[in-house]
């Protein structure tokens, strides 16, 4: 039986091993690789660690029989543990150390993440213990040491932790692409991953492994970890927004929510959301000055391992939070989830729910919190899709080249290659399987002599050519490129403190820069005053005048709806599914969009034709997300051909064009212009692509090396320099090299990043199937009335510069005569 | 578009460079070898601006009918970009270009260790009544003159949409601060200070930005 050399363990725990528990130690120990997928704290961290404990001890075991000294000698390193996180990186470690203490005492397992002492780096660099907790980066870095392969040679299995999180992003391509290295080192290597629920669990598997996925497994724990999903419902739905995103209004209520548990997590989607919600339930509650704190990803490190101590310890009583704390961490202490807005995921609220109750056996509970009428639907529809377990999946990447280029020089770094080689070892992961030959020589040529168009750039070496292996053995190229491994870029931003040099946090410059100093501001959950924004810092002070501040707000697009919600949604209104709370709440608003024009659906496309004092609105529900609807709102637009402007606003149930004339039109022509035909040329034409294109720019320009950042011995190159000359790089590239791949990969990524381009097109081809319902409404329906509202702060399809800048100055000489 | 500083005039074109009554073609901020410069520090950044920006040059002096070219600094990025590569292609050039070609030597012309010598290098002259001069920190106060050096930008917004970002023309007091002709040359946002005029040149013509419109 193989789980018995655990046994000790549990028995002290007073746990009972789970069946799924036992599969994965099986299946370890036949030698498979695999994907275990299993809700969190349901110990499925033991389950993987399990097996190269038990394989170590039976190993030990049978050399002490044979009378080897397998204590003497250390063991090697085993066991390479990939977290996403660095900041989960010691709870990790406390969760891995805990079974060995008793186990086996003898295994030590340490951290090298980029916060390792440089003392910890510098021992780690000697020896590396048994198991070795790292991330995707350092794991990178690792790579260009020439001693890496020696060191590694003990190793039996690889675990990606969280690997759902890597998955569908460029770090989870960089993680496919280390373990292709590590598999050529180490043919028998074990892979294994560890997902909370997916839609797509095999084809996570598949791209974590690589060609080895067949034969390989794929553990579910089926554990029902019970959920719980519960909707506050407002009292007075007549007076209960149709429209907004803040939801502050049912506050009083959620406090008394608050009073009932012991410690809750209250989730917002934006950064800024939790500083408003932070400031009105402290307005409500001001004697929770010291036990309600807030917690998102612009505060400074200390700050939020403040509040995180607080959560572990059980001494706060809420925290507001955004995706910041989303992941891992095991908050024993809290009892409670509150969602406030819709999570517009099934995946994202279930990860959100099971922050509470993290214990096997224990309950999760989250309470919903609408900010408008129809999330009350969002909400009921949500707890359909977790029920019936209609999850999102995650798409994975396909071939991002600046990854690739990346992960060549890395990898001639370490030890020179041999093209062909690599090129099998790149094509045995998933995101590369499909490289061409021209994709393939492109990179070869980009990391040696600069392009493929070009015969050559005469100054530039990065990896030369010697003996049909690629080298890179410049000192400089080689500290240059340790520095800037990684695959995250950041915006630009500006260090918020005291002082008394204090960090509070970062704010966007956008921000910062509109206002005055002597300005009030809210961050960080204080009321601050700005005393001075000099060079990338702003300095504050608690404010002493009690007014309004400005709330920091931050860039960044919010989640559209997703389709598995969507559609879940569309069966709500459609009436299917049990009675709910939520649908007998909202029932009096989704009487009057019935009796004034129809519920959208998502099997039929409902399109309002409605007159006002502005001109015609049109009003179109494919109920497919906001981003989707944005790119068809445009599309629509541009198709039309309208003499004058048109202006689109967007939600996630539909879009709306209003004209002053000339959108008085039939079926046919909706039809028409909703058609496949000429989809990417007409897109890129009316969303000033190239534009988009050339910010994306930045982001691919960073990992593929065409730019710098902390050059060694120097200060630190601003975010801004990095973005201008990025900027310039695209329209030189784009000159001289239109050839270069990065260019169309950067275009290509703003398509799927900005428009959801698949999915749009999928939806195009989803509303050829559906018959249209024109209705001509006499005013706006409750669903048209969020759209109508929001027109104000609608942004045109922007054409190129001559012509908007024309289009200013003409609006700016109307204003001016008026 | 004409604009007059203190009586003098002189004519702005869209391709960032400046016409004197006199005949003078003052462009400057070219920065030759940039793009040498960045792949010598392992960036692969392709080469052709150099060349495309002098035969670029050679046209504007076709078209406008100048009687002589004033490169107001800046012409080298940097002695890693200073090639003989770079010399060749210099050479070839000033050789089919029919008029006199004078460089005023800038920051960056100044860390090379030797200049070429047809270029007749000076620190500043003066030409139809203006001082020319690369940085506008060394251009004599009160007095008309013509600088570069700053690389000056326009962010041009209504509030509304996507903002512009465009190269100008700088006029501060009697300063006209030019844009860098280099297609491989950055640019920086102007801090604006009152009574500063802002030419740009979105389409072929050049045209003056409302102050309403300019944003920091």
């Amino acid at each position: 039986m193989p789980a018995s050399p655990l046994q000790p363990f549990f028995r002290q725990r007073g746990w009972k091993s789970f069946p799924f528990q036992k599969e994965t130690w099986a299946a370890y120990a036949a030698g498979k690789s695999g994907l275990l997928h299993a809700p969190t704290g349901l110990g499925k961290t033991l389950a993987v660690w399990g097996g190269p404990i038990i394989e170590h001890l039976s190993l030990s075991k049978s050399k002490i029989q044979n009378q080897q000294s397998a204590i003497v000698n250390p063991p090697p390193c085993s066991v390479l543990w990939l977290t996403p996180l660095r900041a989960l990186a010691q709870d990790t470690l406390r969760a891995l150390r805990e079974p060995l203490e008793l186990l086996a005492p003898d295994l030590q397992v340490e951290a090298r993440t980029g916060d390792t002492s440089s003392a910890m780096r510098a021992r780690l660099r000697k020896k590396l213990p048994f198991g070795l907790v790292t991330t995707p980066e350092s794991l990178s870095l690792m790579l260009t040491h020439a001693d890496t392969r020696d060191q590694l040679a003990g190793l039996q299995a690889v675990i990606v932790d969280e690997w759902h999180e890597l998955l569908g992003t460029k770090r989870g391509v960089q993680t496919e692409l280390c373990i292709a290295r590590l598999r050529a080192w180490l043919p028998d290597l074990k892979i294994w991953g560890l997902s909370a629920t997916l839609g797509n669990l095999d084809e996570a598997r598949d791209v974590l492994l690589g060609d080895r996925s067949p034969g390989a497994v794929t553990v579910s724990a089926d554990l029902k970890k019970d959920i719980r999903i519960e909707t506050l419902i407002p009292k007075e739905i007549d007076r209960f927004p149709w429209s907004g995103h803040l939801g502050t209004r049912l506050a009083p209520q959620v406090v008394r929510e608050i009073e009932k548990a012991n410690t809750t997590l209250l989730f917002t989607n934006t950064r800024s959301q939790t500083e408003i919600w932070h400031q009105e339930l402290l307005a409500l509650r001001p004697d929770w000055k010291d036990v309600l704190a807030l917690h998102h990803g612009s505060l400074d490190r200390a700050e939020r391992e403040k509040v995180e101590n607080g959560l572990r310890d059980g001494s706060l009583r809420c925290v507001v939070c955004t995706s910041s704390l989303d992941l891992g961490v095991d908050f024993s202490p809290v009892d409670q989830v509150i969602q406030v807005g819709s999570p517009k995921g099934i995946a994202r609220l279930l990860q959100r729910a099971g922050r509470s109750g993290h214990q096997p056996g224990k309950t999760s509970r989250v309470l919903g919190v609408p900010t408008h009428a129809m999330e009350l639907v969002e909400f009921a529809a949500v707890r359909d899709a977790a029920h019936s377990r209609h999850i999102e999946s995650r798409r994975p990447l396909l071939k991002p080249l600046d990854v690739l280029v990346q992960h060549l020089v890395t990898c001639a770094i370490g030890e020179s290659f041999e093209p062909a080689e690599m090129r099998r070892e790149i094509q045995s992961t998933h995101a590369f399987r499909d490289l061409s030959d021209d994709e393939w020589d492109w990179c070869l040529a980009f990391i040696s002599t600069g392009g493929k168009a070009l015969a050559a750039y005469p100054r530039y070496q990065k990896a030369r050519l010697e003996n049909g292996r690629f080298t890179v053995d410049d000192k400089r190229l080689i500290q240059q490129h340790r520095l800037s491994i990684g695959t995250i870029s950041s915006d630009p931003h500006v260090s918020v403190r005291f002082a008394s040099g204090r960090t509070l946090g970062t704010v966007e410059e956008g921000f910062i820069s509109r206002l005055k100093p002597g300005s009030l501001l809210v961050f960080a959950g204080r009321k601050l005053e700005l005393v001075r924004f000099h060079q990338k810092v702003a300095t504050v002070r608690v404010a002493t005048r009690d007014a309004k501040g400005h709330v920091a707000i931050w860039g960044g697009s919010k989640m559209p709806l997703s389709s598995e919600l969507a559609h879940a949604m569309a069966a709500r209104l459609r009436g299917e599914g049990k009675a709910a709370p939520e649908m007998k709440a909202v029932a009096p608003i989704l009487a009057i969009q019935r009796r004034w024009s129809e519920l959208p659906d998502d099997r039929i496309l409902l399109v309002e034709h409605t007159l006002s004092r502005e001109g015609e609105h049109l009003f179109v529900y494919p109920m497919a997300g906001r981003l989707v609807h944005e790119g068809l709102g445009a599309l629509m637009a541009y198709r039309l051909r309208l003499k004058e402007d048109v202006t689109v606003t967007q939600n996630d149930y539909g879009f709306c064009l209003t004209a002053r004339r000339g959108l008085h039109i039939s079926e046919e022509i909706i039809r028409l212009n909703l058609s496949l035909g000429n989809l990417l040329k007409d897109l890129v034409a009316c969303l000033n692509t190239a534009e988009l294109a050339r910010r994306q720019f930045r982001e691919v320009a960073r990992v593929a090396g065409l730019v710098l950042q902390q050059l060694p011995g120097r200060q630190q190159r601003g975010q801004r320099e990095l973005q201008s000359s990025s900027r310039l790089l695209f329209e030189v590239l784009e000159r001289y090299d239109a050839g270069n791949l990065l260019l169309l990969q950067s275009q290509r990524e703003i398509l799927e990043k900005q428009l959801e381009f698949s999915r749009l097109r999928d939806s195009l081809i989803d509303l050829q199937q559906r018959p249209i319902h024109l209705i001509e409404t006499e005013r706006l329906t409750p669903m048209a009335f969020p759209l109508w509202a929001d027109r104000l702060s609608a942004t045109l399809p922007a054409g190129d510069a001559a012509s908007r800048l024309e289009q200013m100055l003409e609006e700016l000489n109307r204003a001016s005569t008026l | 578009m004409n604009i007059s500083i203190l009586n003098q005039t002189l004519a702005l074109f869209p391709d960032k460079s400046v016409l004197l009554p006199d005949g003078t073609l003052i462009v400057a901020d070219l920065h030759l070898g940039k793009a040498t410069a960045f792949q010598a520090k392992g960036l692969a950044i392709p080469e052709g601006d150099s060349d495309a920006d002098l035969k670029r040059l050679g046209t504007i002096c076709e078209q406008v009918g100048a009687t002589r070219i004033l490169i107001n600094g800046d012409l080298f990025h940097s002695p890693a970009g200073h090639t003989p590569e770079i010399e060749r292609l210099l050479e070839t050039w000033l050789f089919t270009i029919p008029v006199p070609v004078q460089l005023i030597i800038g920051n960056h012309d100044a860390k090379l260790r030797r200049l070429p010598a047809a270029l007749h290098p000076i620190p500043f002259t003066e030409a139809a009544g203006f001082h020319i001069v690369h940085d506008p920190a060394d251009a004599p106060p009160g007095r008309p003159a013509i600088c570069a050096h700053w690389h000056p930008v326009a962010r041009i917004a209504d509030g509304k949409r996507t903002s512009l970002r465009l190269p100008c023309f700088l006029l501060r007091d009697s300063i006209l601060v030019a844009p860098s002709f280099g297609t491989f040359t950055g640019g920086a946002i102007i801090d604006r200070q009152k009574g500063d005029r802002v030419f740009v040149a979105p389409g072929d013509r050049v045209i003056e930005v409302p102050e309403e419109l300019l944003r920091r």
